[in-house]
């Protein structure tokens, strides 16, 4: 499907270059692009940015523009808004043309979503006032909470038809498993700390917690079994480990974002969202960034659009300047604000981003400490003996959650548990044992409904581009190939039948 | 932290430290009275909020402990960023030229501040921050005989690798020795000119002695290992600081440990034997225990000749 590059072209070296990269981060950078210009077609060289730039839709100062005009913008001038989206969008032009909103709804300057009709349910659901959108989810699958029903045995069952197909390089687990004997004890101490119910600030809607999270806390001395060999990883030390982890999973449901918030949002949609997620990847693949500045970037993204209102023209300042702060929280090297600026195409100035980045931060209250779904998988990987592969397919598994909006509700330990899960499953590397639930702090039952999602995401067809393409590379070991021709194969097992549908279709 | 106080809302009194990136200034809470520490945080036209400045906030603000400073708002204005913290009267710099013999202090306070350190560095590891820059112009003092910890400007949530190449300040005196070796940790050192680095590591092996390989495996495949160190023996910390009586020269032999894994944590140290006689009744020891507050105080703004070995001087904060 001929989604649209939002990608500026291959001046994207050279302009690294005059802003001051050091020889070293040039000459990656200048390969990746190369590598990608390859595959680059000329039409899909417009940029958003471009055509955001062209029209001239901004000179507003971004806080109060974007709080306050969206919906005058919107419809005084829908053609030149849609423009800039028009580059973007290719999957539901009729949305495109009339404008996302119904024109009786009021209450377009709000802060936040108001609480409307919403149901606990996997799924986002849509205030009724939506009509447009009620009616386009009818043929959707009527969620994961439903299909639930043969819970562990379908879980079971694909992994037999894995076991066939894929390599078999696991000796690991058997040895493994005998480690944990107090397993009942686990369990039962986690009973008792099931209480934990995210906190999500007053402004926000109380949004329906996709099947709320129930983490082991605190778990018995007794099982530090596999702690002590990780001198090099301070996380890992086992003195500090448990209480450490134990915070993060304190810490993590405050960094929730409402995964409502499209509902508050007139000028952007979902696939708008996924369309910038999308470009997000590609920027922080070229400039060579962390792994945990893309995540912490897109928590950003998120949480910034839960508290504001904001106008389709400003959506990519929104994600580069996320970035931007992302970077200097996590990185050792922070690109130059002038790569950034770049990267988008010009389309912002410093300035700009500068005022956005202080926006962003106060609108934040600087709180940045978002417990990285990295962390709960390296912890993870850690009860997989480090095995390379379930974690590199499990790293490009976690960062569905970024694409996929409604993997939005799960905290990132959820998050982290399931992609590791799945990627054992793909690979076939035994049960989900005692020693991996103490790890990921999730049983089985807790992951499945995370797992549905993701199968689901990577069945339909492939709508972002940039993070297909990023993990079809040796590199990630074809993630993204393997386990979409293994989802496919195995979505029915999930009672998933309607994958020729896209994600944005069926959302 | 809700923004809504103003820059107004505080007097700017007299100014406590400066360095590149920062200035603090005493200050009061024209509502309440209340003296306040007011770090101004220069924004930098170019790249904007910086990033020591987006960490400090973000951590410190989770970070609610008696031995940690509390930073109680951020205030933003056109050009700078305002951090109000507690006042606090001085630092532990400060208080040992002025209130020590010839720097030592008497060791009912040594141990007092020790066990609030270790309270407070512990809490932060727990909340998986190291703060990477302790040191005693860092560690500040009130007149009640409270030490906190303070300037997290260099602080960082780990897992993730510290800024190796930025131009940020780092103090080498305080840095544990695998850190100066260039261990493969992700605390990896390495920014610093390597003479520093050397000048350091020199010091330390003086008196804990020079590590070889047989004292320490996989010694020799440091980045900055040489061959060339010169072989000192192990000096007794006990005729180092004859003061110390014997569970505290336990402890701190514990705690100056060469190889990281030997060396013992913050929550080990705290309890450690040296501080039963602190621990009365429940947890930790008294909050001002007597012999602090017979101990007369330092001036709040002293006319002490400050000796500072870094550039960064923050006043602390």
């Amino acid at each position: 499907m001929p989604v649209v590059r939002v990608f500026p072209d291959a001046s994207v070296a050279s302009t690294i270059a005059s802003a001051g990269a050091s020889p070293r981060d040039l000459g990656t950078l200048r390969s990746v692009t190369n590598e990608n210009d390859e595959n680059r077609t000329a039409t899909a060289r417009v940029t958003r940015a471009k055509a955001a730039a062209t029209l001239n839709v901004d000179e507003l100062a971004m806080p109060t523009k974007a709080l306050q005009s969206k919906k005058t913008a919107v419809n005084a001038n829908p053609s030149r808004t849609r423009a800039a989206l028009g580059d973007v969008s290719n999957v539901t032009k009729v949305d495109a043309v009339e404008g996302k909103k119904p024109a009786g709804r009021t209450n377009l300057v709000s802060k936040a979503a108001q609480p409307t009709g919403i149901k606990k349910t996997t799924t986002t659901t849509r205030p009724v006032a939506e009509k447009k959108e009620v009616a386009r989810k009818e043929p959707k699958r009527s969620g994961p909470g439903s299909i639930a029903a043969p819970k562990r045995k379908v879980l079971r069952e694909p992994e037999t038809n894995a076991a066939a197909k894929k390599d078999t390089t696991e000796e690991l687990e058997p040895t493994r498993k005998k480690l944990h004997t107090d397993a009942a004890d686990i369990k039962t101490k986690t009973d008792v700390n099931n209480k934990e119910e995210p906190v999500r600030k007053a402004s926000l809607s109380p949004a329906p917690v996709a099947v709320e999270p129930k983490p082991h806390a605190a778990i018995p001395e007794a099982v530090g079994i596999l702690e002590g060999e990780d001198l090099d990883d301070p996380l890992m030390v086992a003195e500090y480990a448990n209480d450490i982890f134990e915070y993060l999973r304190d810490l993590e449901c405050k960094s929730v974002p409402n995964p409502q918030y499209m509902s508050h949002q007139d000028d952007l949609e979902w696939k708008t969202r996924g369309i910038l997620i999308d470009w997000l990847v590609e920027v922080h693949t070229r400039f060579h960034l962390l792994p945990e500045t893309l995540f912490l970037a897109v928590n950003i993204v998120d949480r910034f659009l839960s508290e504001k209102v904001v106008q389709l023209d400003r959506l990519q300042l929104v994600g580069i300047t996320a970035m931007f702060i992302a970077s200097k929280y996590e990185e050792v090297l922070s690109p130059h604000i002038a790569n950034f600026r770049h990267i988008a195409d010009d389309g912002f100035t410093e300035a700009e981003i500068l005022s956005a980045e202080r926006f962003v931060l106060a609108t934040l209250n600087y709180d940045l400490s978002y417990p990285n779904p990295m962390n709960f998988l390296r912890r993870i990987s850690k009860a997989d003996n480090y095995d390379i592969q379930s974690r590199t397919i499990g790293k490009y598994l976690m960062e569905i959650s970024l694409l996929d909006h409604r993997l939005m509700a799960y905290r990132p330990s959820h998050i982290a548990a399931a992609a590791m899960y799945l990627a054992r499953l793909i690979l076939d590397r035994g049960e989900w044992d005692e020693t991996l639930e103490y790890y990921a702090g999730y049983t089985e039952e807790e992951i499945e409904p995370v797992v549905i999602l993701m199968v689901d995401y990577m069945a339909r067809p492939v709508i972002h581009e940039a993070f297909f393409k990023k993990y079809a590379g040796k590199k990630f070991l074809k993630a993204s190939i393997l386990t979409r021709a293994w989802s496919k194969k195995n979505a029915h097992v999930y009672g998933i039948h309607d994958i020729d549908l896209t994600l944005d279709e069926v959302s | 932290m809700d923004g809504k106080r103003h820059a107004a809302s505080f007097q700017q009194l007299e100014k406590l430290g400066e360095g590149t990136y920062a200035t603090v200034f005493k200050g009061r809470n024209r509502q309440t009275g209340e003296l306040v520490a007011l770090k101004e945080i220069h924004l930098d036209s170019e790249e904007g909020t910086p990033s020591t400045a987006i960490r400090e906030i973000s951590l410190m603000k989770e970070l609610k402990h008696e031995n940690i400073v509390a930073l109680h708002d951020v205030i933003h204005t056109e050009n700078k960023l305002m951090l109000v913290f507690e006042y606090m009267d001085g630092d532990l710099k400060k208080y040992m030229d002025t209130q020590g013999e010839r720097g030592a202090l008497k060791p009912p306070v040594i141990k007092s501040f020790m066990y609030q350190l270790l309270k407070g560095i512990d809490f932060c590891h727990k909340n998986r921050v190291l703060h990477r820059d302790l040191k005693p112009q860092n560690l500040l003092i009130n007149s009640k005989g409270q030490l906190k910890l303070g300037d997290f400007g260099l602080a960082r949530a780990f897992g993730i690798p510290v800024n190796t190449f930025s131009n940020e300040v780092v103090t080498l005196w305080y840095r544990a020795p695998d850190v100066l070796l260039g261990s493969r940790t992700c605390f990896l050192a390495g920014p610093v000119s390597w003479h520093y680095n050397e000048d350091q590591i020199i010091r330390i092996f003086r008196i804990m002695g020079t590590p070889t390989e047989r004292t320490w495996p996989g010694l020799t495949q440091f980045p900055e290992y040489k061959t060339t160190w010169q072989m000192y023996a192990t000096q007794p910390l006990s005729s180092i600081l004859p003061q110390i009586d014997a569970l505290g020269i336990d402890l701190l032999q514990r705690m100056l440990q060469l190889r990281p894994e030997l060396r013992i944590s913050a929550a080990e140290a705290l309890t450690h034997q040296w501080f039963s006689d602190l621990m009365v009744g429940q947890p930790g020891p008294k909050q001002h225990p007597q012999h602090l507050q017979a101990q007369q105080m330092m001036h709040p703004h002293g006319v002490i000749k400050q000796t500072v070995p870094s550039q960064g001087n923050y006043g602390g904060y």
